[in-house]
């Protein structure tokens, strides 16, 4: 019987192979190449130059909305937080993070995960689909392999490939940040409120962080396209419904978060970063809550491609 | 003397809505023998091969290949078959080497380098298997397709219209490659077409399918001698008079003049008579002929009543 390893070796050469995908590897890195070159050449830098003045100003400004107090209290605990940093930067003598540092254009490179949920959902639907629309799936089918065995090695291809292009951004923006604007800056601290008091971490895992929670974007967009493929076996509407979704979805949440029900649409918990910055997009949420249904819509997406592949009679 | 058989289809049926595609078909194919599957467009030959291979699900019945149920205990079912189902569909993006390598990596058993080149020389594409499968022809990726259902040496082969797309030659080595593996390694190969003369070049046996049904099923023998009755061309001088003679002599059977020719169409034991009556009467006899029943007429007789 054809090993789990052989397939994943097929799906792998057949991904490769394809012109497309070689266009997006580049394109990713093209992405943060230009990124790289904005925020050295075209950004005035002396913006930065008196990061005092900005906070002191900053914080009177805060002063001023916290005395009319008609925020919310979250509003109103983001604010008072926001002026316990700045305080904390003013009387430590610790600058904002720059953006033309390696670690500043990394936190902003972090936010290039949303070209790679794009490309995860051209991949992930196009490795099934491709087969169904080019009638290959035809001879793929009639081996001795269980289609659920072939599922999954296109998943964890798909999957491999999503991978691959968030530790290239990763790896990329390093290099070209530190060639860009060397290692000045690489001992600067990110500063947490955390109850009550100003905490030091260290920068490179908050960068590491940034990373990591935007990949559940990715993950969670990418399954969600393999599912549709599954079902509708139709690349360019799971394409096109998933990559709507992902810019249109959490407007949505949005424009929805007045209902209590709203906190369990997938878009309320696909951005985890509302836990770091500010405040849940739907009251009460926390960040366990947002894992546990993260991991339902996973579990449902997977069992539903699974199904539907499993049992489907092939007319392709 | 019981022989093993390779596909057993029992009461095979297939309805999509209410649409009844393939109704309770059954029929065996066993070692060493060449089925032709035979039937006019829509018939429902891919259908019938879909679910051999178990790419689509069975209403009713079931298939066996070597006892093993393709809907029950698919992957050791399908081990043994090699197949191309309605087009020769393969990746256009990959190297017809990259394909065969690809398949071969799902074979049931190891398929090394010397088998994979051993057969890129049998369908004759050493010359292009490097090349993207893009740029082949129909032609060749009919082969391709060949190339791939017979990687792992499978025991039933099922090639749904292999000669589509193929030149002369082609279909000549096609034809004999078919017969070889089955008469040489006791393959079972299941062929469809629409094509008569070409079945009749290939196979052992064949089954009619029309509507979903397998309305006949004959040794190619059979088919072709089934019924004695001949029908014979006579060119003879005096062509009127020789009519009226035969006309006379066998009342019963159809004659007409054709052209320059006499068509009789007679039981076998009556064509030396007929022969004698003529050099009796003192015709010239320049040519008597069988007009051979093809098996096309009879495809078209039994595929065209309603
Ligand atoms: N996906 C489908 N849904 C419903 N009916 C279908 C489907 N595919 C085929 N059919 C019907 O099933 C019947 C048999 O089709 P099939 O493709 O098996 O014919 P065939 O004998 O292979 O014909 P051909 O010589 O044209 O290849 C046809 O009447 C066709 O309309
Ligand atoms: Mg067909």
């Amino acid at each position: 019987m054809a090993s789990f390893i052989n397939l994943l070796k097929n799906e792998h050469m057949k991904l490769f192979k394809r012109t497309g995908t070689m266009v997006m590897v580049a394109v990713m890195l093209l992405a943060v190449l230009g990124a790289g070159a904005v925020s050295k050449f075209m950004i005035n830098p002396d913006t930065q130059s008196d990061w005092q003045a900005e906070l002191e100003a900053e914080n009177i400004q805060f002063e001023n909305m916290l005395d009319e107090s008609n925020q919310t209290s979250a509003e109103q605990e983001r604010m008072q937080e926001q002026l316990a940093l700045n305080n904390y930067r003013l009387e430590n003598n610790k600058p904002p993070v720059n953006s033309e540092t390696l670690w500043g254009f990394m936190i902003d490179a972090s936010n290039l995960t949303g070209l790679a949920a794009l490309f995860t959902i051209v991949a992930a639907s196009s490795i099934l689909a491709h087969e169904f629309s080019q009638g290959t799936i035809k001879l793929l089918l009639i081996r001795p392999v269980k289609r659920s065995k072939i599922l999954q090695s296109k998943y964890v291809t798909a999957m491999m490939f999503s991978g691959m292009l968030l530790v290239l951004i990763f790896a990329f923006s390093f290099l070209t940040g530190s060639l860009l604007f060397g290692f000045h800056g690489i001992d600067q601290s990110h500063l947490v409120y955390q109850e009550g008091r100003v905490v030091e971490q260290p920068m490179f895992m908050y960068v590491a962080q940034l990373f990591s929670l935007n990949s559940v974007e990715v993950l969670m967009m990418g399954t969600f396209a393999f599912m549709v493929a599954a079902i509708f076996k139709n690349s360019s509407f799971a394409i096109g419904i998933s990559i709507f979704l992902l810019f249109t979805g959490p407007q949505l949440v949005q424009v929805l978060n007045d209902y209590g029900w709203a906190k369990y649409i997938l878009f309320a918990h696909t951005n985890l970063q509302q836990y770091i910055h500010g405040t849940p997009i739907v009251e009460g949420m926390t960040f366990s809550f947002s894992i546990s249904m993260l991991v339902i819509y996973f579990v449902i997406f997977l069992t539903l491609a699974w199904i539907s592949f499993e049992k489907r009679d092939v007319t392709a | 003397m019981e022989r093993e058989v390779v596909v057993q289809m029992k009461n095979v049926s297939k309805k999509i809505g209410n649409r009844t595609i393939i109704d309770q078909l059954s029929l065996q194919v066993y070692p060493g023998e060449v089925y032709g599957f035979l039937g006019p467009n829509g018939a429902g030959k891919t259908m019938t091969i879909r679910m051999i291979v178990g790419l689509i699900s069975m209403t009713e019945g079931d298939v066996l290949i070597h006892g093993k149920s393709v809907t029950n205990n698919f992957e050791k079912a399908i081990a043994h078959v090699g197949g191309v189902i309605e087009n020769p569909e393969m990746y256009e993006y990959l190297s017809g080497y990259e394909n065969l390598v690809h398949f071969a990596r799902m074979s049931p058993k190891k398929v090394t380098k010397q088998r994979i080149s051993q057969v890129v020389k049998l369908v004759g594409l050493d010359g292009r298997i490097q090349h993207k499968v893009r740029k082949y022809s129909l032609g060749m990726k009919q082969r391709l397709g060949l190339a791939q259902a017979i990687l792992h040496s499978p025991s039933l082969l099922i090639l749904d219209e292999p000669t589509n797309g193929l030149d002369p030659a082609g279909i000549r080595e096609i034809r004999a490659y078919i017969r070889n593996v089955a008469h040489q390694e006791q393959m079972a190969v299941f062929v469809s077409s629409h094509l008569l003369a070409e079945m009749q070049l290939m196979c052992d046996r064949i089954g009619i399918v029309q509507n979903g049904k397998l309305i006949r099923e004959e040794g190619m023998n059979e088919l072709t001698k089934a019924d004695e009755e001949k029908t014979i061309q006579l060119q003879v001088n005096r062509l009127e008079d020789a009519f009226q003679l035969l006309n006379n002599a066998f009342p019963t059977a159809d004659i007409e003049i054709i052209q320059d020719r006499i068509i009789i169409s007679l039981r076998r034991e009556y064509l030396p008579s007929c022969n004698q009556v003529l050099v009796q009467n003192n015709f010239d006899v320049y040519e008597m002929a069988q007009v051979q029943t093809t098996l096309e007429e009879k495809f078209l007789e039994v595929t065209e009543e309603k």
